[in-house]
């Protein structure tokens, strides 16, 4: 049997039959593991069924297009909206897979740049100076050095899919930014992305980085949108297409093809949305543990906390706004090992649990009981890692001749790893360069993992536990412990590691490493309280407000957590894919900024009137109260507008001002409303 | 209408056309092509929908086809772009700015590798000047005549042997420009188009390459 693809994986499940649901959403999350999807009624958040497809790196849209496909649905065209959460932008950076981007920096100062080190931080290595850009006030500081650019922009055209150009204070006057779209434009077809366009923040790297990133974006999310919109129509699905933000709102698809950058930690942002959706619980930590990663969120006030920071991805700082969030490499499915100590270790690494590798292939499970079967010298528990591949390749010639040999060693079915290095010579996976191989997901690792637990422990079991077992017994013999002792040992690590988290998430203090001399009290203290142990002197760490659970491991993995926090845990009904169902619960937000500065006279020292910068549009008038008064009309109207193309139904706009250092200040217009339903 | 679709099927779709990879008068079948191109078929049927109001497309009352190219098309479009292309000389004489000069000094000094590579820089050009004239009725009418034109160039284009020489005149074209001079600049326009047209009309009847 091959082990390739998602639909190997799919298993649809029907919660409730037979309702006359008024109106339909469907909800997809794609995590780093599974891709969830959830139908339910929009007005009383009734789930009417669910679906679990396996996650495709390699292409989100194929996880999408199973939901999609598969989900148990009556009547196709009843529904009304179908959401996305996606993690394909902060795959897309991580790994690389981003479009080549040139971006032009004008008015940056190189050796400002080179002596902060900050080269590395704009997202691509093609970036360039040019001569121009504006001061504070918005005052050209150098003439555009129009000619420069084009030059620039000749010599590499055929080398890029896209261009990004960021001015020297854009937001306070964007003028050298359109005009080098206009000239860019003329002598070539690429996309060019302003950095004016998504971010007013003045802080001109993460606006540079942003703009690169989103314009190595830019064809990503299209041909995503693309590929989903195909699959909606082949289910007979004819109804809007919203993708969530970072910030947990959501706006069409067409608004996401042109800002792709703002769906940077999406999924997270969903599952937060889910789990205070699914628990209206309006205070609480929220804990979604998938496959690969646990994520941290915190709900006040209903909604989720936004980051004052701009997002970060892959160590790039942008201006994008996003929630508040923490992303842990401990989920279900990471990889249970020995460290060189012999201490046993979880995760980062995410893995296929042998118990699901051992169903698909029976093979694995009379290897695996031979091993546990094994006496003295017991086996090492890296005998229990086994690789397979996951799909057929086109092309052999973009492998290397080592890769293709693996490839060809995997075709006849999963093998352990180390019979792999042996044959091919090696000792450990160290010394064996395959990363083609791991990075495009042509073969995967199979190994022990909590999913394994659960079987063992009849908690969750729709696979092979005897396989499960059998990886038990091989590491309580190796360590010669009772196999009783492995349980407690294992979620004391995991129970460990995630309040650890839940207490950087909240103080963002790094925990210090348990043998520093320096944190001796510290240490005592944290230890104490996660295990008591000492004789006199009790010690407790408490959450104040309830940890909500969501992801299917939660209700296993978090109960020690809540314990230790002394904190209630709460498992919202269908906590298993809130995150689906969070990727329809947002609303449809958008937010114009309109800056006011002064107008100075020609010696800078006294204020002659105001600008009012409306994205690109600059008006020049004389008193305060009369800039106030435009700029709020203009933002209003222009966040009424944008939510409208964004997908809002009957939108909502509070405007605020803000004053902005001396003689300026911020207009700030928030449009909300839900999103707008319809086949 | 789910834009982002369409106007991306509508973008392959236009180019397919123009560079003759869809012949004229060749059938268009909507879900063939949606599945070729991995577009829903809705998309595909929006961007046909344009395609038709661009002439394109033909959409008798049954099925859809790849409008047609006769003769008589040369003459229609190349009287309507000579007019068009000589008032876009003129205003841009009038109305260009330090930015547009620029732009089309730039444009003069790329050097093309090939005949086509000529001709989409001389493409490049004209919108440069259509540009330059900021009028923006005027370069939103030119660029629609620029799809019809582009597939009798195509035509045309592997007997085509003279287009550097026609990129140098673009060099005179721009001082008028620089300089102001409304009706020298609509005299190199004029000849520049007419010469052009002239030689395409005569490889496209030499050759016989469509019907009158």
């Amino acid at each position: 049997m091959d082990f390739d693809h998602a639909l190997l994986l799919s298993k649809g499940r029907k919660v409730k039959k037979n309702i006359k649901p008024e109106i339909l959403v469907l909800g997809i999350d794609t995590g780093g593991t599974y891709t969830d999807g959830v139908l339910l009624e929009y007005n009383s958040h009734r789930i009417i069924s669910t679906h679990k497809s396996l996650t495709t790196k390699q292409d989100f849209s194929i996880g999408i297009e199973n939901v999609i496909k598969e989900i148990e649905l009556e009547d196709p065209s009843a529904i009304q909206m179908v959401s996305i959460s996606t993690t394909l932008a902060t795959n897309a950076i991580a790994e690389g897979k981003g479009k080549r981007v040139a971006l032009f920096l004008i008015g940056y100062d190189p050796e400002i740049i080179d002596s902060f080190n900050m080269g590395g931080r704009f997202a691509t290595p093609h970036y360039f100076y040019i001569n121009g850009g504006h001061n504070l006030h918005g005052q050209e500081q150098e003439d555009l050095d129009l000619p420069a650019l084009l030059e620039k922009t000749k010599a590499i055209k055929n080398k890029v899919d896209a261009i990004a150009v960021s001015s020297y204070f854009s937001p306070r006057n964007p003028e050298h930014e359109i005009r080098s779209q206009k000239a860019i434009a003329s002598i070539c077809e690429l996309p060019i992305v302003l950095g004016h366009q998504l971010s007013t923040s003045l802080g001109s790297v993460e606006r540079a980085t942003t703009a690169a990133l989103n314009a190595s974006l830019l064809a990503v999310l299209q041909e995503f949108i693309i590929a989903v919109r195909r699959a909606m129509e082949h289910r007979g699905i004819d109804a809007p297409l919203m993708v969530v933000r970072g910030d947990g709102t959501l706006m069409n698809d067409e608004f996401a093809a042109r800002s792709p950058v703002e769906t940077i930690h999406s999924g997270p942002a969903a599952s937060a949305i889910g789990g205070r959706f699914l628990s209206n619980i309006n205070e609480g930590l929220v804990l979604d543990i998938g496959g690969t990663t646990t994520d941290l969120a915190f709900i006040k006030d209903g909604k989720v906390t936004i980051s004052e920071t701009g997002a970060s991805v892959s160590g790039y700082k942008t201006s994008v706004k996003a929630a508040n969030l923490l992303s842990i490499g401990l989920g279900g499915d990471s990889h249970i090992t020995l460290d060189r100590g012999n201490v046993l270790s979880i995760g980062p690494e995410r893995v296929i649990p042998l118990a699901y590798l051992s169903y698909q292939y029976s093979n694995v499970k009379e290897r695996l009981r031979a091993l546990a079967k094994r006496g003295w010298p017991a086996p090492y528990p890296r005998e229990l890692e086994y690789w397979f591949l996951q799909r057929d390749i086109n092309d052999r010639n973009s492998y290397t001749a080592r890769e293709q040999e693996v490839i060809d060693i995997l075709r006849s079915g999963p093998k352990p790893a180390t019979e792999i290095l042996k044959s091919l010579g090696f000792l450990d996976s160290s010394q064996i360069d395959i990363s083609n191989l791991w990075r495009e997901e042509v073969i995967g690792k199979s190994g022990f993992t909590p999913t394994d637990i659960l079987h063992i422990d009849g908690r969750y079991t729709p696979w092979d536990g005897q396989a499960s077992q059998a990886a038990l017994t091989v590491f309580s013999n190796y360590l010669n412990w009772p196999e009783e002792k492995f349980h407690p040992v294992l979620w004391e690590n995991i129970t460990e590691t995630i309040t650890k988290s839940v207490i950087h998430f909240l103080t963002k203090m790094d925990i210090p490493e348990k043998n520093d001399p320096q944190y001796t009290l510290a240490n005592w203290f944290l230890q104490n309280s996660l295990q008591p142990g000492h004789e006199q002197l009790a010690t407790q760490i408490q959450l104040k407000v309830p940890l909500i659970g969501i992801g299917a491991p939660a209700e296993v993995m978090l109960q020690e957590t809540a314990r230790v926090l002394n904190t209630e845990l709460i498992l919202p009904k269908h906590f298993q894919v809130a995150s689906a169902a969070g990727a329809v619960a947002g609303s449809v937000v958008v937010t114009e900024e309109i800056l006011i500065y002064p107008q100075l006279s020609n010696g800078n020292f006294d204020v002659i009137g105001y600008y009012v910068q409306a994205r690109e549009n600059r008006v020049e008038i004389a008193e305060l109260d009369d800039a106030v008064a435009y700029a709020k009309k203009i933002a209003k109207d222009n966040a009424l507008s944008a939510a409208l193309r964004s997908g809002a139904d009957n939108p909502q706009v509070v405007v605020d001002v803000i004053q902005d250092g001396m003689d300026s200040y911020q207009i700030k217009a928030r449009a909300v409303g839900k999103p707008r339903l319809g086949g | 209408m789910n834009k982002i679709d369409t106007n991306k099927a509508y973008q392959i779709l236009w180019e397919k056309i123009t560079s003759l990879s869809l012949a004229p008068g060749e059938i268009l079948d909507i879900a063939a092509l949606g599945d070729e191109l991995q577009f829903s078929q809705s998309s595909i049927q929006e961007a046909l929908r344009l395609l038709i109001h661009d002439h394109l497309v033909d959409a008798p009352p049954r099925g859809l086809f790849v409008a047609d190219l006769h003769f008589s098309d040369l003459e229609k479009i190349s009287t309507i772009r000579l007019n068009l292309e000589t008032l876009a000389a003129q205003q841009a004489a009038r109305n260009a700015n330090a930015d547009d000069f620029i732009i089309l000094q730039s444009l003069c000094e790329e050097v093309a590798a090939d005949t086509r590579e000529h001709f989409e820089l001389d493409q490049r050009f004209h919108q440069a000047i259509a540009q330059s004239a900021h009028n923006t009725y005027l370069e939103d009418t030119l660029k629609h005549f620029y799809g019809l034109s582009k597939r009798l160039w195509f035509i045309a284009l592997p007997y085509l042997d003279f287009l550097p020489s026609a990129v140098k005149s673009h060099i005179n074209l721009v001082t008028a420009i620089q300089n102001r001079n409304e009706p020298l600049a609509m005299e190199i326009m004029q000849s520049h188009i007419e010469e052009f047209y002239l030689k395409i009309r005569e490889i496209i009847s030499d050759k016989n390459l469509i019907g009158k």
